[in-house]
């Protein structure tokens, strides 16, 4: 039988996202003994540059007692002719139990666990799926708010090629809250509706009205790509300033999954507003990354 | 050669417009009588009843992979997939490597269907050398050496001034243009059809406007240079209603549509493998309703599966990196009584073998008197899918696994049985 993996949040029932979560918020107050995951190795197995999750993913891995190995992008055989199928069974074979994968190609993560023995994590697929950093930012929804359900969040910008939106959408409507999506129409087709889901085009418009306001990286690269047309005509509709800041209601939150641009998607007035989350969802990031290591080889209990 | 006699079948042959239950004697590979009660003589009898006995079919739009790909198809193993199938003919696509974009090149195809013995095979040659889109490949060349038409399909000629002189050049050159209808640019780098699926998925998606934009484009060239043009592999609403519109403004515009493109949709993309990957591709519900009224209204003239074997590792790799497209020789004619079972079977006939044989220009598409005798024989016969029994080198199907109502059960070429109740004749150099 196939070992549980997690490769979105659609693997997982909404009690078990919450189980995940109360796990995570335990290990936060309470941190476990460091042998949760002893004797199990873990491999590392990114495909593309990585700070932040790359770095969480090893130091939750390390609280946990694992024995870890890091793959730097570009050192597989999967780049020799390797299939994905091969690299799979290879590492099976040395015992490797847990496989925490980034790849730019959306769905990568499914085909390495259609082969792979073990448990896979997706630490991020292409533009697809992105699955503990929605887990991270529930978290620190859930910190905040002491519930998920019927909270009304935002999420802004580049929504078309954001496996954050995507794994958060999933998160946030399994758990009872109230979605808006918004951006402009290339980054946002009309074809992302979907239940639970509302599309909206103006941000001033949906400021005074919601609890958290999640905001995406624009990359420079869509002015080139045609996608948009300058950074300062984006800024116009959707960049995070003083003025926007002041339309929130008091006790908002804003969240940002980072790296940043600043200048771009927010302005630097956001570091100093009361409401801004950055630093705990990078603190979160850890706690519900040991959270899901523990549940995938320890099981639910 | 021993006479054939094929007892008691029912006749459909839309060329004549006879549609009866008669007798078919074939005698020197020739159709000799076709009637009631006739002697079968000496003839080696086939027991038709319950059966419809056609013309042969023809598959305008097969990829035999040879030269250069042969570990996907060769000439041989396609020719024997299409008379399993019940082709006796199929017409092949120049995306070999080398690209069929010279006489040589046509004439070693000719070589090798020969050796093959088994199906008619007709070369399609190239518009552009090497299908770089960029300089007219010879077409009188290509001509005289047996191209029985010229396409880059694959690809769309992007550069409409190219397809425009190459239009014009080759005007009164037997042959028709055979458009691939995709977009590049707005294609992309796409795996998919753009839709709410493919943003579900975090996938590519190219939109069906890169198709309908083309199809638009070669229909005016078309009209503009008084070329004959053939748009392949219809996938969306909006290129039958192109068609639609061209034909009133009296341009000389054919098209033909693949099996998957009337069953499938693009929610057959699950867990990322690229089995469901092809081009163009899935597309949703409304498109397949749209062009299977379009069969029925007559705007589509041809069904052609755009046979695309691949190996088994080629299609197992990441969806980026996997080729393109299905086999469909050996599940055609299951699959498009499968999609339309309320068709005609004057319709169905028409489409698999008439239309094609007009639309290239190419011998049969019918049971007259004295044609040569390219005979498909099928029944309604249950039957299961099994990719693994097919000839054809590609296990690539969609299909595998499905049950479909009808099948063909004998195929004769020239007079001679190439296919028998599913067994296939061994080749017999000519």
């Amino acid at each position: 039988m196939r070992e549980r993996s997690l490769l979105d949040l659609d693997d997982l029932t909404s009690a078990e996202i919450t189980g995940i979560l109360e796990r995570a918020r335990r290990f936060h107050d309470d941190p476990p003994p460091r042998n949760l995951l002893r004797d199990v190795c873990v491999v590392n197995l990114f495909f593309e540059a990585s700070t932040r999750t790359f770095t969480s993913f090893a130091i939750a891995e390390q609280r946990v007692g694992a024995d870890v190995v890091a793959l730097p992008p570009g050192s597989s055989s999967l780049g020799k002719g390797e299939t994905i199928a091969d690299t799979a069974i290879t590492l099976a074979a040395m015992g490797v139990r847990v496989i925490v994968t980034r790849h730019p190609e959306s769905g990568f993560p499914y085909r390495l666990a259609e082969s792979f023995a073990g448990h896979v994590i997706n630490a991020g697929d292409g533009r697809h799926a992105h699955p503990t950093q929605a887990l991270l930012d529930l978290l620190t929804l859930q910190t905040e708010f002491g519930k998920i359900a019927g909270l009304r969040v935002a999420l802004v910008g580049d929504i078309l090629h954001s496996r954050v939106a995507r794994s958060n959408i999933l998160g946030l409507i399994a758990l009872g809250a109230e979605v808006t999506l918004v951006g402009p129409h290339t980054l946002l087709p009309e074809a992302m509706q979907r239940d639970g889901v509302r599309i909206a085009r103006d941000l001033d418009a949906v400021l005074p009205h919601i609890d958290a306001l999640m905001l995406l990286r624009i990359q420079r690269e869509r002015i080139a790509a045609a996608v948009l047309p300058s950074l300062d005509d984006y800024a116009r509709n959707y960049r995070l300033d003083a003025r926007r800041l002041e339309a929130l209601a008091p006790g908002t939150i804003v969240m940002h999954p980072g790296p940043y641009n600043r200048g771009v998607e927010l302005t630097e007035d956001v570091f100093a507003f009361p409401g801004w989350r950055y630093a705990q969802q990078v603190s979160h990031g850890v706690f519900v990354r040991m959270a899901v290591l523990d549940f995938l080889v320890n099981g639910a209990a | 050669m021993n006479d054939l006699f094929l007892r008691g079948g029912r006749v459909v042959d839309p060329a004549s417009g006879l549609d009866a239950l008669r007798d078919v004697l074939i005698r020197d590979g020739r159709v000799a009588s076709i009637g009631e009660h006739l002697d079968p003589g000496g003839a080696d009898v086939f027991d038709a009843e319950g059966a419809v006995v056609a013309p042969g079919f023809i598959d305008m739009h097969v990829h035999l992979r040879e030269p250069g790909q042969t570990h996907k198809e060769t000439i041989a193993t396609g020719s024997a997939a299409a008379v399993a199938g019940g082709f006796t003919a199929v017409a092949c696509m120049p995306n070999t490597e080398p690209a069929l974009d010279s006489p040589a090149l046509i004439a070693e195809v000719l070589r090798l269907a020969r050796a093959a013995g088994l199906a008619r095979v007709h070369p399609i040659a190239a518009i552009t050398r090497a299908r770089a889109g960029k300089e007219l490949a010879p077409y009188w060349r290509l001509h005289d050496a047996g191209a029985v038409a010229f396409s880059d399909d694959g690809f769309s000629v992007s550069n409409p001034r190219v397809l425009r002189q190459a239009a014009l050049y080759a005007r009164d050159v037997p042959g028709v243009f055979i458009s691939h209808c995709e977009d590049g640019d707005l294609k992309g780098d796409a795996v998919m059809n753009e839709s709410a699926r493919s943003f579900e998925l975090g996938l590519a998606g190219s939109p069906g406007l890169a198709e309908d934009v083309g199809v638009a484009r070669d229909i005016l060239i078309g009209g503009d240079t008084h070329k004959p043009f053939h748009i392949a592999h219809l996938s969306t609403a909006m290129s039958a209603e192109l068609v639609r519109f061209g034909r009133a403004q009296g341009i000389a515009v054919t098209c033909e549509v693949t099996p998957h493109h009337l069953l499938l949709a693009d929610d057959r993309f699950d867990g990322f493998s690229a089995d469901a990957k092809v081009n163009p591709p899935l597309r949703v519900a409304n498109d397949i309703a749209a062009l299977r009224a379009a069969v029925r209204d007559g705007t589509i003239d041809a069904f052609a599966t755009d046979h695309a074997p691949h190996t088994r590792e080629e299609k197992a790799q990441l969806l980026a990196d996997a080729p393109v497209g299905f086999t469909g020789l050996e599940t055609a004619v299951g699959a498009y009584a499968s999609a339309l079972p309320d068709l005609p079977l004057e319709r169905f006939v028409a489409l698999l073998s008439t239309n094609p044989a007009r639309i290239l220009g190419v011998p049969g598409g019918t049971l007259a008197i004295g044609a040569a005798a390219d005979v498909t024989i099928f029944a309604e016969r249950p039957w299961r899918v099994d990719a693994a029994a097919f000839h054809s080198l590609g296990k690539n199907t969609p299909f595998d696994g499905a049950t479909f109502a009808r099948r063909a059960i004998a195929t004769i070429v020239g007079g001679a049985f190439v296919m028998r109740d599913g067994i296939v004749a061994a080749a017999v150099a000519a």
